[in-house]
């Protein structure tokens, strides 16, 4: 297989009151073509920044990537100009928000903002535009398509609007689909319409999705490699079904073991003692050890690199140290 | 009262809302609602079928439209305001979500303690050992009594919100999805901490979410709402287990299963139509997936298949 994106070591700061926070320390994670990728983690732990980052729409300021390298088909993103990075956006790499209203300008139809793509990147026509959006709404599911494409987005539900945002994404056949919590305002009935339209896409189309998700439910269901984010920084990777069966960062476990659905028959449901570091608070070493069940010393010593745990699956902690 | 009698009993409850343009939206249509005291009750549906209407109307904050509810042996709608003032105590709410529902400006010891001295209760040193008692029972300290909500985490302001809730120990508390704007490690923190409360203070919850593996754990009964309505209630084993109502069956199967290689997800088709306008006969049959000419004349009434079991679809059988 090869590889779409290699990232090494990225990381990102942001200026604030309390002077210059790295919110990103040192991710690296790879996505190969074709392939779907999940990325999971709780709220802030640089989910969003990741993806921001491949898109070059981090915003700066106050952000600024600080180290590191991203790497798109062999080509390296981050010395890249404006001019540059608008096409590989436009062309090549695609995204989808949690919330499409605020991808999507209130002020224009859905016909014109989806043709507008097809006019800047592939430059069809007006009347070729127009057809060809039709073809696309009609192609992720939107019924009476003709009709969609005069309408405004707040005229649309949610999960027509996502529909929306599938189909701009897609005008351009994207060699990466990054799609951001895609489902989390959905709900699961619309949830589960809108993952079986991505799968089919993907299937279709052959195009690597990066999904970033906190439903452990979507990533099992939908990605082939799992990576788990925590406070900044990627404690573990690997296979779905090695993470989940021998979940190896305690944290990974942790998170696990706490979900109503997995704790099935449980009358108190095993939960993390403390909260998620915000940026700015880290604790040294491993960023976890402070809510730790398995704790030691030395894990406050220095911030534990990926250890190979199984062929492809790693973990962030120092009890997978050799 | 008598001692089995049900803590809350609603009856054909219904919320509609007249629309510019001259609609009649139904947000909450004809809604009979049992709840036993001790119990957690749980109200599941998608986005916009009723569930907070639901609860506002219990909470006599919206007034119905039609219907009666009789709480702790009353009848909560013909109660006069001073009477209704003195019975409110007895209802609290928690809200969905920790940000918009805590006053920035004041701090954690005047949030906690406002409905005490709304209620005039105690002196003023009362309150304050009660407000500290409180936080105690919610895990936080006394330090942060001085505290104003933004100092907090999400989770942390849930525990305020539930602190203030609790304050006048209430019978019912409706709880409108406490813990679906949490992250995953904080939200098991706080429904271990609702559950250890319902235990010491004798808790009866109506338990409002969408997370369906949230409502398995939690939950005794479930009523499953569709447009307005109560398609299905039941003890929630039954539920899970042997859902009858078409709708119930395709609202657990869209769940993805955390479990790679498990069943994957089976969506529903189409969307919810519009409450200004719902379908006739069965709302659901539209969407449903087993609908016969029959469905759309009748509108099917919940009848009880079960102990305890009700459905509302003509084909469901004993
Ligand atoms: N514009 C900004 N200014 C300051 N800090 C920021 C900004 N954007 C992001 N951050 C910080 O970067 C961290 C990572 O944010 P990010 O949006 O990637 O989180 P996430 O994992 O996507 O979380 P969520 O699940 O809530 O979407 C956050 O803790 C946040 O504090
Ligand atoms: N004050 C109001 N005026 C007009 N319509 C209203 C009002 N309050 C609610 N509605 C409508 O009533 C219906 C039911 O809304 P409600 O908030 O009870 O749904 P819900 O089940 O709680 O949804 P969600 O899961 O999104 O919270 C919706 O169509 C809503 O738009
Ligand atoms: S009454 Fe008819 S349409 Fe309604 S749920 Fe039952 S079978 Fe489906
Ligand atoms: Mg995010
Ligand atoms: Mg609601």
């Amino acid at each position: 297989m090869t590889r779409l994106i290699e990232i090494e070591d990225l990381a990102v700061s942001f200026r604030t009151d309390r002077g210059e926070v790295e919110a990103l320390s040192g991710v690296s994670l790879h996505l190969d073509e074709g392939e779907v990728l999940g990325v999971v983690g709780e709220s802030g732990c640089g989910k969003s920044l990741t993806a921001l980052a491949i898109m070059g729409l981090v915003p700066s300021p106050p952000g600024r990537i600080t180290r590191g390298r991203i790497a798109f088909a062999g080509r390296d993103l981050l010395g890249l100009d404006e001019a540059a990075m608008t096409r590989i956006r436009g062309e090549q790499i695609a995204m989808i928000f949690q919330e499409p209203m605020s991808a999507l300008n209130p002020v224009f139809t859905v016909g014109e903002q989806v043709a507008e793509v097809l006019r800047v990147h592939e430059g069809l026509g007006r009347t070729a535009a127009r057809e060809r959006a039709a073809q696309l709404l009609a192609r992720v599911g939107i019924p009476d398509p003709a009709r969609r494409l005069g309408q405004y987005p707040h005229e649309l539900s949610g999960g027509l609007r996502q529909r929306v945002m599938i189909a701009a994404a897609l005008a351009c056949r994207p060699k990466l689909l990054i799609a951001d919590e895609p489902t989390t305002a959905l709900d699961v009935t619309i949830q589960a319409q809108i993952l079986a339209l991505l799968a089919d896409l993907q299937r279709e189309f052959g195009m690597a999705t990066m999904l970033i998700t906190h439903d452990l439910g979507v990533v099992a269901q939908v990605v082939t490699r799992v990576v788990v984010m925590y406070a900044g920084k990627v404690v573990e990777e690997g296979p779905v079904e090695a993470v989940f069966e021998r979940p190896s960062h305690p944290y990974t476990a942790a998170l696990m073991r706490s979900i109503p659905a997995l704790a099935e028959g449980v009358s108190r449901l095993p939960a993390i003692p403390g909260t998620v570091p915000a940026p700015g608070a880290w604790p040294r070493g491993c960023r976890f050890a402070p809510r730790c069940t398995h704790a030691v010393p030395e894990c406050g010593a220095g911030v534990p690199p990926l250890y190979p745990v199984a062929p492809g699956h790693h973990a962030a902690c120092i009890r997978h140290a050799a | 009262m008598p001692p089995d009698a049900p803590l809350l009993a609603a009856q054909n409850l219904a919320k509609h809302y007249k629309v510019r343009g001259g609609g009649v939206l139904r947000a909450v249509d004809g809604v009979d609602l049992t709840v036993r005291a001790g119990d957690t009750h749980a109200l599941v549906g998608e986005s916009g079928c009723g569930k907070t209407t639901l609860g506002r109307l219990i909470l006599r904050l919206v007034e119905p439209t039609t219907g009666s509810i009789r709480f702790r042996g009353e009848d909560l709608l013909a109660l006069k305001p001073e009477a209704m003032r003195r019975m409110r105590r007895h209802l609290s709410v928690i809200f969905q979500d920790p940000y918009g529902s805590l006053d920035p400006r004041m701090t954690v010891a005047e949030i906690v303690g406002e409905p005490l001295r709304i209620f005039g209760q105690g002196t003023r040193a009362e309150r304050r050992a009660r407000v500290e008692a409180l936080l105690a029972q919610v895990g936080l300290t006394p330090a942060h009594a001085t505290r104003h909500p933004h100092e907090f985490s999400g989770g942390q302001r849930q525990r305020i919100g539930i602190a203030r809730a609790l304050a006048l120990e209430p019978d019912l508390v409706v709880c409108d999805e406490p813990v679906s704007a949490l992250d995953v490690s904080i939200q098991a923190q706080i429904i271990n901490l609702l559950q250890d409360l319902q235990q010491s203070h004798g808790l009866t919850y109506l338990f409002v979410a969408h997370d369906l593996s949230v409502v398995r754990h939690i939950a005794d009964r479930v009523s499953v709402m569709y447009l307005g309505r109560v398609v299905e209630e039941a003890p929630k084993a039954a539920l899970f287990a042997a859902p009858r109502h078409p709708y119930t069956r395709a609202l657990l199967a869209a769940v993805p299963q955390p479990k790679p290689g498990a069943p994957p997800p089976v969506p529903l088709a189409g969307e919810v139509p519009s409450p200004l306008n719902p379908p006739s006969g069965c709302r659901f049959r539209t969407r449903c997936p087993v609908a016969v000419a029959r469905c759309a004349e009748d509108d099917p009434a919940l009848r009880e298949l079960a102990a305890g079991h009700r459905v509302a679809c003509h084909l469901a059988e004993a």
